[in-house]
């Protein structure tokens, strides 16, 4: 495959003049189109080199105005960009864009915290601010606001919030806490959304709907404009956390402990999302797979009891915490106790924190990278793939669920890593997929395990969040009521507000380029 | 905060008995919010552009640590400022073309004056 690819829309004359004019709009340094630079940008989980979705180049601005000016150039040119906050959306495709040759428009120099008002527990931010970025704020600053941190925390916080990500505390659904966004709209024109759209903003970050209709979740998963700025909201710093883990030791415990889980959970008992996780799911953070298997085939049972015996887990493994003032979080520790010590036969031991004493006791979130280490689970260059249904919140289906993607895991010979992520009133099965991405048998077994497990969710009526570049085509056919009307009217919109298709063609299939 | 990641090794490792560790066990070299806000503040570049580009990764134990802890030789330490045996020329190869399961880091993210002073600083005194 050549290594220098164009937008499919346009000449190489007039991609060429395309680029003459960015870098007249932007300087030298903000477009970035060498090798060296583009390569950067090549999804680092990809199977094999990644070549299919590589980019032409890359647009770096730093602010709103040169945001506005690339899409009118975009427009006058025809050339595609891909929006990225950061580029970091590991198992998602990274930077990459859907189409090869699209320029990635990377908004990682648009990092600036503008203002955190720490009496009402919300900031403004910038879409090239990570997590990193904005724990450090906070911290550096000794204001009391804490985060929702997902399992990867290089990433862009709002990117992860558009593209609806979790958090394990509080505030944890992120694009739920979004409020108020500024967008630039496929014509260069700028929008704030919500009480933002009032000249002053003096509420901008107090209430998301304004007046109308709410227009904030047409640009969470999809490509009709660029986000650049937007509220959010933050927890503000409890009196007092408890932490424990829930280890239940049989595959077959799921049914019961998902149900007294979930319940815990509409009830606001338990106010984040709980991940309730099999023990790959440790064993390839902490381990590698040839140390405890090298044979053939998926791990058998006795490896999977190896690492339960090895790290002290069960099958199932579920961290709990609770955050608030003391009398509601040792209230709630009491629920927990009545709710589990008798079936799993033993008392729950909390650690506990009140405010004032060092954190290293609390439940506070710390961004991380950690979860990262995963993909070194079968050595090389690792990579993973996420296939996660919506599920209901009913135990029996989870475990009837969990026993035919096992089973199906087994048959195909990859590693079974699975967690039901317990919502407010939903529930997310992760099914990982890890591979090494040198690896030709496995990246096809990959594949392949993929594309089975969408048409095994889909016969139960489940289908995935979101998605990797290489099948947003394929979740967006699983909505496929009345022919697919969703879709069609995501593509009707596309074309009223983007008539030239230039953000980001096919992201969550929509203006797929034909 | 001296428990983040150690607190994700606890619920991991700690699973089956339901119980914590021993809070008054510390766990060796940084904490988690130690190695997230390393070189925050300094007056030194090279520093403060190692903890807000590396340090989540290559201080503690984190996943860059983690890894290379298995390829090197045990006398050699894990975490990248306190290897003695890293030019700053390999630093920034390094940096822009990746290894194994470390991504590349962009010029958007951080400038080539800026990778300069990273890896000058990184580097310092190492033949």
């Amino acid at each position: 495959m050549s290594s220098k690819p164009i937008p499919a829309s346009v000449s190489e004359a007039g991609f060429a003049t395309a680029l003459r004019a960015f870098r007249d709009a932007l300087g030298e340094k903000a477009v970035l189109d060498s090798d060296e630079d583009r390569s950067a940008y090549i999804d680092p989980y990809a199977f094999g080199d990644g070549l299919e979705h590589e980019s032409s180049a890359i647009l770096a601005p730093a602010e709103v105005a040169e945001v506005q000016e690339i899409i009118r150039i975009a427009n006058r040119y025809g050339t595609p960009l891909w929006p990225v906050s950061r580029g970091k959306n590991l198992g998602y495709g990274g930077a990459a864009p859907v189409q090869r040759g699209d320029i990635i428009l990377d908004l990682s120099r648009m990092n600036r915290v503008l203002d955190v008002n720490e009496k009402e527990a919300n900031c403004l931010i910038e879409p090239g601010v990570s997590f990193f970025d904005l724990f450090n704020h906070l911290w550096e600053r000794d204001i009391p606001l804490w985060m929702s941190i997902p399992g990867n925390s290089w990433g862009s916080v709002l990117g992860n919030a558009l593209d609806r990500g979790i958090g394990y505390t509080p505030l944890g659904d992120n694009c739920e806490a979004l409020c108020g966004l500024e967008v630039v709209l496929p014509n260069g024109e700028l929008l704030r959304t919500g009480m933002a759209g009032v000249d002053q903003g003096a509420a901008w970050r107090n209430y998301k709907y304004g007046y109308g209709p709410s227009w904030d979740q047409l640009f969470m998963q999809s490509n009709f404009g660029v986000v650049t700025k937007a509220g959010l909201w933050l927890q503000p710093e409890p009196e007092m956390t408890a932490a424990t883990e829930l280890a239940f030791p049989n595959f077959d415990d799921a049914a019961w402990a998902v149900d007294i889980l979930a319940d815990l959970r509409r009830r606001d008992i338990i106010q984040h999302n709980i991940v309730f996780g099999s023990p790959v799911r440790a064993a390839s953070v902490l381990s590698q797979r040839a140390e405890w298997y090298e044979g053939e085939g998926a791990l058998p049972d006795s490896a999977e009891r190896a690492i339960m015996e090895k790290y002290n887990l069960g099958w199932w493994n579920a961290k709990i915490s609770f955050f608030g003032p003391e009398f509601v979080v040792e209230g709630s520790m009491r629920l927990l106790r009545e709710a589990f010590e008798k079936r799993i036969g033993r008392e729950l031991e909390f650690r506990t924190w009140h405010k004032g004493e060092p954190y290293d006791q609390s439940a506070r979130g710390v961004p991380t990278t950690i979860g990262l280490q995963s993909v070194n689970w079968y050595g090389g260059r690792g990579g993973h793939l996420s296939f996660a249904p919506v599920m209901p919140q009913d135990g029996a289906k989870v475990l009837d669920y969990a026993k035919r993607v096992k089973a199906i895991y087994r048959e195909m010979g990859q590693d079974y890593y699975a967690t039901f992520t317990i919502g407010r009133r939903h529930i997310n099965n992760v099914s990982l997929i890890l591979y090494n991405r040198d690896d030709p048998v496995g990246t096809k077994r990959a594949d392949a395990l993929f594309r089975r497990l969408v048409q095994v969710a889909l016969k139960e009526g489940y289908a995935e969040y979101r998605g990797h570049i290489d099948y947003m085509d394929l979740i967006g056919d699983s909505y496929g009521f009345n022919a697919n009307m969703q879709r069609q009217l995501n593509n009707q919109v596309k074309r009223a507000i983007d008539p030239n298709n230039i953000i980001a063609p096919g992201r969550n299939g929509i203006g797929v380029r034909t | 905060m001296k428990l983040l990641f150690p607190l994700f090794l606890v619920f991991a490792l700690a699973g089956c008995s339901g119980q914590s560790e021993d809070a008054s066990k510390k766990p060796e070299g940084p904490s988690q919010i130690e190695a997230v806000t390393f070189g925050l503040g300094s007056q030194v570049a090279g520093e403060r552009l190692y903890g807000r580009e590396c340090a989540f990764c290559h201080v503690g134990k984190n996943t860059g640590t983690m890894m290379l802890k298995r390829r090197l030789e045990q006398d050699q330490p894990a975490q990248l400022h306190e290897r003695k045996d890293l030019s700053a020329e390999y630093i920034k190869a390094v940096v822009r073309n990746g290894m194994m399961n470390m991504p590349p880091i962009t010029r958007a993210d951080l400038t080539d004056e800026e990778l300069d002073a990273l890896a000058e600083w990184l580097a310092k005194g190492n033949p």
